[in-house]
């Protein structure tokens, strides 16, 4: 989706507020959402892409100007809608009509301390076809844009690149986004900025982590 | 991936939008109540969650990394083979990451790291991010013009370095392990990892400084 979301090389945006106060929330409220956000039950089909593609249909003006955790929790809410959880009434008053989300019981305290080391979700699976790129392959990223959830940046698209990693086979996210899991392989590619934005002087290497269908050889 | 689907979550976004109390504060206060009415949610769990990413999780946590990669030759060899399994090593070194790589800046390289698409970070060793790594400025420029970036940051690199901008499009997450200042070479880890900043570890800073610290 050639969405608000997708930022890289857009230019407008002014400066970076370098003079931010290095603290871990802002306001309590900000907090607040963070844990809620960690800590609430989620049904099984709300895969990370799937949230991503939610945030990312946040209506654009909102996207931009709304803080960050509380774009978090009205991506959630739009889930709970969407998956017939939660009512826009329920969410709007914070009063439930009698219904339960029929998750099982919510996750207590003692959840936390045991995600310290367990649970850290994998991405990667097992995969037994052959990888398509080796190290060192020149490769170029699909022109392609769809509707749905996809990590090809738009400023990358038509780019020739070169594979510096071969990170083995993962979730593939656009599928991921539909509630599908299939893995395919993924590579870190090396672009030269100068090729991306000839006529800017520019001299660094951009890498971005890319799926073996946004690439062809080059 | 239907048409549909997209438009139906933008229409539920519009709808939330219309309804949900203007003020963020109202709106998470409301959402919370729901959950926990739904039975979706123990606030003693918010509570716990806000506890640990406030003290436990955040730079010290990197910091910790870095001064172990300064101190131990080895142990920095399989940060840098795989970060995944190398910080599983450590008490202090915050929670899992399931896909951790350490890039290394050198005398002629400098890494730096950015989520165009959303804001990917290494929440589990860092901590939340910052706000400006979230917002549209660092995310859209980060990538077409990071030299001007870092100057904002107060960093002026070289002409002749290696700038590597890392696009974190994947589940993989970044962390920069940041050069070792010199006049350190007796300190002990917690001394060394008094000078790292959070920035040095997103790339946004370079040159610590060995005054900096707290001993």
């Amino acid at each position: 989706m050639d969405g608000i979301h997708d930022l890289g090389g857009r230019q407008g945006f002014g400066k970076v507020d370098v003079d931010e106060k290095e603290e871990a929330f802002h306001s309590d409220w900000e907090a607040r959402a963070y844990g809620i956000v960690r800590a609430m039950s989620k049904p099984s089909d709300w895969t990370l892409d799937k949230f991503r593609f939610t945030r990312e249909q946040i209506e654009p003006v909102v996207y931009l100007s709304r803080p960050y955790y509380d774009q978090w929790l009205q991506s959630y809410a739009a889930l709970m809608v969407g998956s017939g959880v939660a009512s826009v009434e329920e969410l709007a008053t914070g009063k439930s009509d009698g219904g339960k989300a029929g998750l099982g019981a919510p996750r207590g305290p003692e959840s936390v301390a045991a995600e310290k080391r367990a649970a850290a979700v994998q991405f990667d699976r097992p995969y037994d076809k052959p990888f398509r790129f080796d190290r060192g392959a020149a490769v170029r990223t699909k022109p392609f844009a769809h509707k749905g959830h996809t990590r090809l940046p738009s400023y990358i698209r038509g780019h020739e690149g070169r594979v510096i990693e071969v990170r083995g086979a993962f979730i593939f996210p656009d599928e991921a986004a539909q509630g599908i899991e299939r893995a395919e392989p993924m590579y870190t590619v090396a672009f030269a900025a100068a090729d991306i934005w000839p006529g800017e002087d520019l001299d660094h290497a951009v890498h971005l982590d890319l799926w073996e269908s946004y690439l062809e050889p080059a | 991936m239907s048409a549909n689907q997209e438009k139906e979550a933008s229409d539920i976004h519009h709808e939330l939008h219309s309804h949900l109390p203007p003020e963020p504060a109202l709106r998470v206060k409301a959402i919370e109540s729901l959950l926990i009415e739904k039975g979706m949610l123990d606030p003693a769990t918010v509570d716990a969650w806000v506890e640990t990413y406030s003290e436990k999780i955040g730079p010290k946590c990197g910091a910790a990394i870095v001064a172990r990669a300064w101190a131990d030759p080895e142990f920095k060899a399989r940060l840098l083979e795989n970060g995944t399994e190398a910080v599983k090593e450590m008490e202090s070194a915050g929670w899992a990451v399931a896909h951790l790589r350490v890039v290394e800046n050198t005398e002629d390289v400098h890494n730096l790291i950015v989520c165009t698409l959303c804001s990917c970070y290494p929440h589990a060793i860092l901590g939340p991010p910052p706000n400006w790594y979230k917002m549209a400025a660092y995310r859209s420029r980060a990538v077409r013009e990071p030299r001007v970036v870092l100057q904002e940051f107060g960093v002026d690199l070289p002409d002749n370095i290696d700038l590597r901008v890392w696009d974190s499009t994947s589940e993989l997450r970044y962390f920069v392990l940041p050069q070792r200042p010199a006049g350190t070479e007796d300190w002990d880890e917690e001394h060394l990892a008094s000078i790292v900043t959070r920035n040095s570890m997103i790339g946004t800073d370079r040159d610590l400084d060995p005054s900096g610290g707290d001993k």
